[in-house]
């Protein structure tokens, strides 16, 4: 996928002006007795790629339904473009927006190109568009064949094109890597990160897949059983994952003794002494520092601690890979 | 509005609507010139009544399995092709729904006037003696057009709901048999809790079949106002329940 033909959006102004392009105060979905999405208060920054993590049925989906109107919250408010939406404006607000939420939407008696002149038509936007996200998209060599003789990925391209006409300021892509093959997938990933650099979009994408969201996102949201449990700059996720370091001594009486009069933060873990990582110039200090009081140190080690890790600790669930 | 309606037209492209509805007229066609060929010149003189008794009975039979056909057919690609979730942020939901019912409305317009234009043919071709009288050709319209809308709303709201067509499809041939037993219901108000007996109940047109002279002599009824007013109401009220069923229901 690439860019040559689709020129960049004239202005950013709107985003500039705006602290969140989507903002969300207490989002409540409820179907009988149970919540889907519950408390949710998303903020997407302006110019990011934000992924929407989480495991499968934790209700991404539901979310980023409510966000377009798909689905009544049961409570809460949302914002776009700091605008909030209600029925009567939200086609309004969605104009500037493109979606491709769980599977792609499609005709399929009709052609790719008669799909994409659908959208053209109901978003008003001039109909050389449709050659632009054609290229894009690649899909120009497919355009006159009917969308039921279309791979999956095709269609999932396929769906991509049609959020990408009106050059959208904002962009929801629910799981749009589903059925793409490897290549595919890393040409979906590719594009997904240079919107942001080449049309100043903003992109919210969501992935049961840790491992696609750390390659694409710069913030991140992770969801689970219908909370937002994590938000945040990906880099500071990172951050959290950053490992420890254990030191077994012989005499642990001495080594605590010593640490508690010096005030250093330490946790006892199955016989060893846990500290956070702090660099190696503070490491060899700890260590000198233990064996000069007498605790005779006999091991030390790193255990760095994965994002698979820390998404396992916040969900308390296997995370797909 | 022009510009969604535009789209509904865009989506209909080789669905075969127009093929279906013609096949269904054709059937009308060939039937009624079947019923007129060989009838005696004395019933024939009185054509225009015969005709408004037998194109209504025709339609009873045919028309249900015809409108569940174009329901399907202008909403099954929706449900299919998962495009209401789509279609909902760039349209209101609510248009969406009505503009499939005015797509539908205007296939049974072309119907209609294509049914009238076969009266007028007919009698042509059979010379009636007795003249039209236009207050029953717009009898014949109403009857026939709100009969007809009724069960395309209630086909609409159908296919809407069922991702699987059969049960829609199903709705509709069940109609026609429903609708043909409401020619022989004796009670009025039978007739009026179906909504394919009103082919029937709006009929004005009474027939008298002589066993001994096997003769059929037709009579004029007046028209009935009454079950046209219900026929109305349950009109209105089903349009509301279906737009609110629809734009309740989350995509």
């Amino acid at each position: 996928m690439h860019f040559r033909a689709f020129p960049p959006q004239n202005s950013g102004k709107v985003e500039k002006e705006m602290k969140y392009m989507i903002e969300t105060d207490g989002l409540c979905k409820q179907y009988k007795r149970q919540y889907s999405v519950k408390n949710v208060s998303l903020k997407v920054r302006p110019g990011c790629v934000y992924g929407f993590l989480g495991p499968n049925g934790a209700g991404k989906s539901t979310t980023m339904k409510m966000l377009l109107g798909l689905v009544k919250p049961t409570q809460g408010s949302i914002r776009i473009f700091g605008k909030e939406i209600l029925e009567k404006n939200r086609i309004e607000i969605l104009k500037n927006t493109g979606s491709l939420i769980e599977a792609p939407s499609y005709y399929g008696h009709l052609n790719g190109r008669e799909n994409l002149k659908i959208v053209q038509t109901l978003k008003r936007v001039p109909e050389k568009e449709i050659d632009e996200v054609l290229d894009i998209v690649r899909l120009e060599g497919q355009q006159n064949k009917k969308v039921k003789e279309y791979s999956l990925g095709m269609k999932q391209r396929l769906g991509l094109a049609a959020a990408l006409l009106g050059r959208p300021k904002l962009l929801l892509l629910d799981e749009p890597t589903n059925g793409l093959d490897p290549a595919g997938i890393q040409e979906m990933r590719e594009l997904i990160c240079d919107l942001p650099k080449h049309y100043g979009m903003t992109v919210m994408v969501s992935s049961h897949l840790l491992s696609e969201i750390d390659q694409m996102a710069s913030d991140v949201g992770i969801i689970h059983k219908g909370k937002l449990i994590y938000q945040g700059d990906l880099q500071k996720l990172h951050e959290k994952a950053k490992g420890s370091i254990h030191i077994h001594v012989l005499d642990p009486a001495a080594a605590v003794r010593a640490l508690k009069e010096k005030g250093e933060l330490y946790e006892e873990r199955d016989g060893d002494l846990v500290f956070a990582e702090q660099g190696e110039a503070r490491t060899a200090g700890l260590v000198a520092f233990l064996a000069g009081r007498g605790a005779q140190v006999t091991r030390v080690t790193e255990q760095q601690k994965s994002l698979e890790d820390i998404f396992l600790k916040l969900t308390g669930k296997q995370v797909s890979l | 509005m022009v510009r969604e309606w535009k789209v509904e037209w865009m989506k209909t492209r080789y669905r075969g609507i127009g093929w279906i509805v013609l096949a269904f007229f054709g059937l009308i066609v060939l039937w009624s010139f079947w019923a007129l060929h060989d009838i005696p010149r004395s019933q024939a003189e009185d054509g225009f009544r015969m005709l408004f008794m037998q194109i209504p009975l025709m339609d009873t039979i045919l028309m249900p399995t015809m409108i569940a056909m174009l329901a399907s057919r202008l909403c099954d690609a929706e449900v299919k092709g998962s495009t209401l979730k789509l279609l909902c942020t760039l349209e209101k939901k609510g248009r969406l729904f009505d503009l499939k019912l005015l797509t539908g409305a205007c296939y049974l317009t072309l119907f209609t006037a294509g049914q009238v234009g076969l009266i007028l043919a007919e009698s042509a071709f059979h010379s009636f003696v007795r003249p039209l009288e236009p207050v029953q050709l717009l009898y014949f319209v109403l009857q026939i057009y709100t009969v007809s809308l009724g069960i395309l709303l209630l086909q609409v709201i159908l296919s809407f709901h069922f991702e699987n067509q059969i049960l829609p499809l199903a709705a509709g041939i069940l109609g026609s048999f429903v609708g043909l037993f409401s020619w022989y219901f004796s009670d009025g108000m039978l007739k009026k809790c179906v909504l394919w007996g009103y082919y029937s109940e709006l009929c004005f047109i009474i027939m008298d079949w002589d066993p001994e002279t096997r003769i059929v002599t037709y009579y004029d009824a007046p028209f009935d106002w009454l079950a046209f007013g219900i026929l109305l109401a349950v009109l209105a009220a089903g349009y509301g329940a279906g737009r609110w069923l629809f734009l309740k229901k989350e995509v």
